[in-house]
């Protein structure tokens, strides 16, 4: 066409050709420096910065101990240690939890931008979710390890089946949090229904009690929590050792799909129309 | 290679929409609307119709009242918004500085600004660790640069995005008002810089409320009003057409009231005024008038001609008995005059001719007529008329000593 060079042109906004290879590499660059904002945003000013992101979930988990230990004297279940079954679904529903809060109103952060560049929207609430996930996977991954440290029987081999299954969350998150993003700019409401939405969940979610002590007649529908699912699986594979792939990992896997292809139709219908929004 | 003549930037009926949701629920509505593809019920017509084309070293200057849709148009064009209808074509990268500041993070100190604004127009980390010393000298805000944005003086804000506007050299150059704004150092380095950029065969897309910068810095403008073009062409034409519809404007909010039926009332009135060679004349160009005046008692009246600006602004004005001059009698009630402008050395502009009816003394004014008429011409002096002038270059010694040529 009528470059002078291919890079430069590669960046109109509306070139006529596109070329995917330079836009792809700039989304990327662009998507790490608004990661970087958001890791750094969270902890700015904060005297221990980044070791915050570790001290949380460990000051979190000598609070559930003394609960747990000290106060319900639940020591064991199932000749587990109960710390441990709730520590284990515990964190990626706190992922869950925060990535989708951040998310929703993650695009008013980037209202400056969103209003006087032109670039995808997309990026800001991937940064969003996957700065959130980071955080909490690392979380995740020090309080395994403090229990360790304490005795408790952590299964680490079970992490090959954990950390796709945190994939298979990351995913389904992105979706959810596309929409609930998009959804946010033109009806302020969605923030405010979400929070208590996610509470109520967090409690008809086997995370704090084992499904077995959910009464008969309605233990099919708390099993058919997809959250509930995914808490399940990383049980099997953290204290149990169990890594024997299942049909429903598969399911998991398409939901997961279906609902971040679907959250991004939505994001993208709406997107163009932010700007005069926000 | 570039292609100098294809167009760098092309818009062809270009318009914007953008909802109108004004009552409870309207938003719900709105995003299902929009979820099934189908426009919003009730839009603002931002921008309609809008076409022109940009070729690579040419400059194009956007002006237009508030509200008219000029950051619309310059959103559309750096890709900010998508156009409800039309086309956008782009072939180069454009760098867009709209409003000051945009695009900065207040919480950022500067460094870090420059390096989002860099991967907002897609450098890579090494092209960004290049560039960034020449930006920060460019900037020449010292220590400030390692600060918050949110610290900084709106200078410096303006300096700093002023320099990764344009140090990261964009193939089209987009400014809304912005060349206006730091100290007197900075303006000479920004225009200076400007000059350079269009001598070197850079691209400007320019939006300003400054006739003086579009016609320096432009070579052709578009004018909007209402979110349509209303004129598009060169450069002088459009400045001059829309300087004349302000005036014009501001002429109409003052008008008084039209005068009554002078004549009928019974009191000395013009009764006819033309012009000639009509209501268009070229700078310098010779401007005749004449009319008939109508006396109730059949003595001859005085006539005052008076030219103003569009807007009201008195140029000149002379009587006849100024200069000892009667109306010619032509028929028992009315006299004829007629008055010549051999040099009419006003600039371009749109202005009125007023004859007014005194009575034979030349105390009491009566009624008065008007005509518009247009100077036309290209000149880039200032004010309302060309006064006589010579610039003594070789000789540069004070006035008073210099010898008659």
């Amino acid at each position: 066409m009528m470059e002078s060079s291919p890079r430069i042109s590669a960046t109109a906004p509306m070139a006529a050709v596109p070329r995917f290879a330079a836009e792809a590499r700039r989304n990327r660059a662009l998507f790490a420096n608004f990661f970087k904002r958001e890791l750094t945003t969270r902890y700015l000013g904060s005297a221990t910065g980044l070791a915050w992101a570790l001290l949380h979930p460990l000051a979190l988990l000598a609070v559930y101990y003394f609960v747990f230990t000290t106060i319900f004297r639940a020591g064991s279940y199932g000749g587990k240690s109960f710390l441990l079954f709730v520590a284990v679904a515990l964190w990626p529903w706190l992922a869950a939890q925060e990535g989708l809060q951040r998310a929703t109103v993650s695009l008013a952060n980037y209202a400056g931008l969103i209003r006087k560049v032109a670039f995808p929207h997309e990026l800001a609430v991937y940064a969003s979710v996957g700065a959130t996930l980071a955080l909490q996977f690392a979380g995740y991954l020090t309080v395994l390890v403090a229990l360790a440290a304490f005795g408790e029987p952590v299964r680490f081999e079970g992490l090959l089946l954990a950390v796709p299954l945190w994939l298979i969350l990351a995913l389904a998150l992105t979706g959810l949090a596309l929409f609930l993003g998009a959804l946010q700019v033109f009806i302020r409401d969605v923030e405010h229904i979400v929070m208590p939405v996610l509470m109520i969940l967090m409690y008809l979610t086997p995370i704090l009690y084992p499904l077995t002590l959910v009464p008969e007649r309605v233990r099919p529908w708390v099993a058919a929590n997809p959250f509930g699912w995914l808490v399940e699986r990383l049980r099997d594979a953290l204290l149990d050792g169990k890594l024997a792939l299942q049909w429903g990992d598969a399911v998991a896997l398409g939901v997961a799909l279906a609902l971040f292809l679907g959250g991004r139709w939505v994001f993208r219908r709406l997107s163009p129309h932010f700007e005069d929004f926000l | 290679m570039s292609d100098a003549t294809a167009a760098l930037l092309r818009l062809d009926g270009v318009g914007k929409d953008y909802a109108k949701v004004d009552v409870r629920g309207g938003r719900v509505r709105l995003v299902w609307d929009l979820l099934r593809g189908r426009a919003a019920a009730r839009v603002f017509r931002a921008l309609d119709g809008v076409g022109f084309e940009l070729r690579r070293g040419e400059s194009l200057g956007i002006i237009g009242e508030n509200g008219a849709g000029k950051s619309t148009l310059l959103k559309v064009v750096a890709g900010v918004i998508e156009p409800t209808r039309g086309r956008v074509a782009v072939g180069g990268r454009v760098g867009a500085l709209l409003e000051l500041g945009s695009g900065f993070h207040p919480e950022y100190t500067g460094l870090a600004n420059i390096d989002l604004a860099a991967a907002l127009l897609g450098l890579s980390p090494a092209d960004i660790a290049a560039k960034r010393d020449e930006i920060i000298a460019f900037a020449d805000i010292g220590d400030h640069i390692n600060d918050p944005i949110k610290h900084y003086s709106s200078g410096m804000v303006v300096r700093l995005g002023f320099a990764v506007a344009t140090t990261l050299t964009p193939d089209v150059l987009i400014t809304d008002e912005v060349l206006a704004v730091g100290d007197e150092s900075f303006q000479k380095k920004c225009v200076a810089w400007m000059e350079n950029y269009l001598g070197g065969g850079g691209t400007l897309l320019l939006c300003s409320h400054s006739m003086y910068h579009v016609q320096k810095l432009c070579r052709s403008a578009l004018w909007l009003k209402g979110g349509r073009v209303e004129r598009y062409g060169a450069a002088a034409d459009v400045t001059q057409a829309y300087l004349a519809y302000h005036e014009e404007k501001s002429a109409a909010a003052k008008q008084p009231m039209a005068a009554a039926s002078a004549a009928a009332a019974g009191v000395y009135a013009v009764q006819r005024l033309d012009l000639s060679p009509g209501a268009s004349i070229a700078q310098g160009g010779e401007l005749r008038l004449a009319g008939e005046v109508f006396s109730p008692d059949g003595r001859a009246p005085v006539v005052l001609v008076g030219i103003v600006r569009a807007d009201g602004t008195p140029v000149y004005g002379v009587a006849t008995d100024m200069d000892g001059v009667t109306p010619r009698r032509v028929a028992a009630d009315r006299y004829a005059f007629a008055l010549t402008l051999p040099h009419l050395e006003l600039l371009p502009g749109k202005y009125l001719v007023r004859a007014h009816a005194l009575d034979p003394a030349g105390v009491r004014l009566f009624d008065h007529v008007e005509r518009a008429f247009v100077v036309t011409g290209e000149t880039r002096e200032m004010g309302l008329v060309r006064l006589a002038h010579r610039w003594n270059d070789e000789d540069p010694a004070p006035c008073g000593d210099s010898p008659p040529r």
